[in-house]
């Protein structure tokens, strides 16, 4: 049973076409990455899962059953501009939103404290919002998305504008949430995190679909046919035709080759250059390759110049 | 469809966070303050403000110059200052004017043939400032005053019967309920019952809008849209600012009871039970009304600035009624009054009233309430639609058509 189950939505706002034929499905216990450029119909597709739009056409399903807006108390949303009352005091609205999802008074008052210490902000419990740094008051919307103990938790660009230090507090939360057997959608541009974190990925384009499935699929489908190599000396071998794209640094330069096969002859050649080489490396195309490959693809060559790769 | 839980959740805090706000504890104290000490401290000047001028009186004879100066000295409205100097050369006077030691002069000239009152002296007044009219009005009525007396005097009128004869006429105004009532203090107490409810209804409507906009732009309503339906949402803040609303009328209203309680028999001001029920209906009725359109202005702009160009929807009606207040004031049940008063979105001010000043037939009062349900249940169907959509949009103002659109999104 997927936790989360998206069959051939489509959504149009007046002429753009936000979602066209997006079929998806998160299953339960997964941690599930959504990458895409900037309006490529990633936040349009959350706000579908929870019933904020309605699709123009295709279903929702949410925990094997069809949408209904009952299922929401079972899912934890963190939107992306974080949303919270200016002027009421941190410990009010954390209590106020846990009531809405259905939390007695008391319940939410002692959720929220012992989030909060968890979190590291008991100083803020009692102060304004609008008295916190923004790091903060990212936390406190984090919580108030946890407070009713959901079984899916979707968080739409849940790291932007932490530090490391939070970024990566906020990051072993998720995954304990999801050791507890939570289903966990996030969207994201940090690809090391999707990388390290992520057991499933979907990847949207303009409010299509270019690639989903766990990890290992997706990155099965991609040959290994990329290099990390570490040199002095000669760089001629560089211009072997095996190289498709070569992205040079200081003593060193990351290659794409044709294929797989292409790394052993293109050691040989370069030793046989005399070039020193102290470090090769073929590895697994990573997800920001696959991304940037996909979405170039998908804009088209010539459009892809200004496909920057930010979520 | 719609959790009642939810609504109250909603509604409450609303209403706990406005109610502990510094505007609503200084406004619940300082328009009344305000109001109160406005029209008090009017009264309490207009009757205190006596005409304080000094003058100097050129007469050859003593009467009616003595008499006149006790008048102008010592009158009800006047306490002067006044010279009696003898006839003469007038340089002395004209310099003081000019030295702004003296207001003005008056010059007393008797006619050559003395035969009563048909035959007056002449009076010559010269102030310093011609625009000083308050000077001259005094100075006429209390010659007026001087004169007759004088003349009723000559004509052996007793003292007391002439005092009876120059006292100013009352006129008993008497109510539908026989008994004496005060044209001006139930006139006074309508249209202040009308500027409270013109205030409080502006004021919370547009409460309304702002904590809309408020929402949208911190982004709040994302988060409570995971949880709650947007009608819960609409219905909850309209009931919470209402309420917020309510109770700070009904604290104006407790203390205006409680200072006519005190002082009420003294000012003779008195708000009948009738007013107070009927003004609430009507102030419930108004509110959820304009607090149902402004929701539907909030939803469709980003920013108070763009509220500011959308309020005079809300605006408008309320200027109408206030042009209306002239032609309720002179005949309450003409035709064109019955009219206004019926249509909903100034029925509120209109119909309430009508009800302070000439209570109308009691089925215009249900027909207006029916109108305003109607129109309170069409607004509220438009503005949740309006308010769905919305506050999902960002940036870019919508249009006519689009709004329309909207409407079509269930």
């Amino acid at each position: 049973m997927a936790i989360v189950s998206l069959q051939n939505i489509r959504k149009v706002y007046d002429t753009k076409v936000a979602v066209e034929g997006l079929t998806l499905s998160i299953e339960p216990g997964t941690m599930f990455g959504l990458l895409g450029p900037n309006g490529s119909g990633k936040t349009s597709s959350i706000r579908m899962m929870i019933g904020m739009t309605v699709p123009d056409s295709g279903t929702v399903s949410l925990f094997g059953q069809p949408f209904s807006r009952s299922l929401l108390h079972r899912i934890g949303y963190l939107p992306e501009e974080r949303g919270l009352y200016k002027k009421m005091k941190v410990i009010d609205q954390l209590i106020f939103l846990g009531q809405l999802h259905g939390l007695t008074e008391t319940v939410a008052r002692q959720r929220a404290l012992s989030w909060c210490e968890r979190l590291q902000i008991t100083e803020a419990i009692d102060k304004k919002t609008e008295e916190l740094s923004k790091g903060m008051q990212q936390k406190i919307q984090f919580i108030a998305a946890l407070l009713h103990e959901p079984e899916l938790i979707i968080m739409d660009e849940p790291m932007s504008g932490l530090d490391p230090v939070n970024g990566a507090l906020l990051m072993e939360t998720l995954v304990d949430l999801r050791r507890n057997g939570k289903a966990v959608l996030f969207s994201t541009h940090r690809m090391d995190q999707v990388e390290r974190m992520c057991d499933a990925i979907a990847l949207i384009s303009r409010g299509k679909l270019l690639l989903s499935g766990s990890m290992r699929e997706v990155k099965s489908r991609y040959p290994r046919n990329r290099v990390h190599i570490a040199y002095t000396g000669d760089d001629s071998f560089l211009r072997n035709p095996a190289v498709v794209e070569a992205k040079l640094h200081a003593g060193g330069a990351e290659l794409q080759l044709t294929d797989e096969a292409a790394a052993q002859s293109l050691l040989a050649e370069a030793i046989a250059r005399g070039t020193q080489i102290t470090r090769f490396e073929v590895v697994e195309p990573t997800i920001e390759d696959i991304f940037i490959e996909q979405v170039r693809a998908s804009f088209g060559e010539a459009a892809a110049e200004g496909v920057t790769v930010d979520g | 469809m719609a959790n009642p839980h939810n609504i109250w959740l909603i509604a409450k805090r609303e209403y706990t966070e406005r109610i502990r706000t510094k505007a609503f504890i200084i406004s619940t104290v300082l328009i009344p303050a305000l109001m109160g000490g406005g029209i008090f401290g009017v009264a309490a000047i207009a009757s205190k403000s006596k005409t304080t001028a000094h003058i100097a009186i050129v007469s050859a004879q003593p009467q009616p110059a003595q008499d006149l100066k006790h008048e102008l000295e010592h009158g009800d409205d006047t306490s002067m200052t006044v010279d009696l100097v003898p006839p003469g050369d007038t340089t002395p006077l004209d310099q003081a004017i000019a030295n702004k030691q003296l207001d003005g002069y008056l010059v007393i000239t008797q006619s050559p043939v003395a035969d009563g009152a048909s035959h007056r002296p002449n009076f010559d007044f010269k102030p310093r400032s011609s625009a000083d009219i308050a000077t001259s009005d005094s100075i006429q009525s209390a010659l007026h005053t001087v004169l007759m007396r004088e003349y009723l005097a000559a004509h052996n009128v007793p003292a007391d019967e002439a005092k009876a004869l120059m006292d100013p006429v009352t006129v008993n105004v008497i109510g539908a309920n026989g008994k004496h009532t005060n044209s001006k203090q139930s006139f006074f107490v309508a249209y202040t019952l009308f500027f409270l409810m013109y205030m409080v209804v502006l004021l919370y409507g547009m409460n309304v809008a702002r904590s809309i906009i408020e929402e949208k732009t911190s982004r709040v309503f994302e988060v409570l849209l995971a949880s709650i339906q947007p009608d819960e949402l609409l219905a909850g803040k309209i009931l919470g600012v209402g309420s917020v609303g309510l109770t700070q009328v009904g604290i104006w209203m407790a203390a205006a009871l409680l200072f006519a309680a005190q002082a009420g028999a003294m000012s003779g001001i008195t708000i009948s039970a009738t007013q107070i029920i009927f003004f609430i209906i009507y102030f419930a009725l108004g509110y959820a009304l304009y607090s149902s359109v402004a929701a539907a202005l909030g939803a469709m702009t980003n920013s108070e600035q763009e509220l500011q160009q959308l309020n005079m929807f809300l605006m408008m009606p309320l200027f109408l009624s206030m042009g209306m207040l002239p032609v309720l004031i002179t005949s309450p049940n003409s035709l064109l009054a019955r009219i206004v008063s019926q249509i909903p979105f100034c029925a509120p001010l209109l119909m309430n009233f009508r009800i302070s000043i000439a209570m109308p037939q009691p089925w215009e009062i249900a027909l207006s309430i029916g109108l305003i349900l109607v129109t309170i249940y069409a607004v509220l169907w438009i503005s949740s639609r309006i308010y769905r959509v919305g506050i999902l949009m960002y940036g870019k103002k919508p249009n006519l058509p689009e709004i329309m659109r909207w409407l079509k999104y269930s």
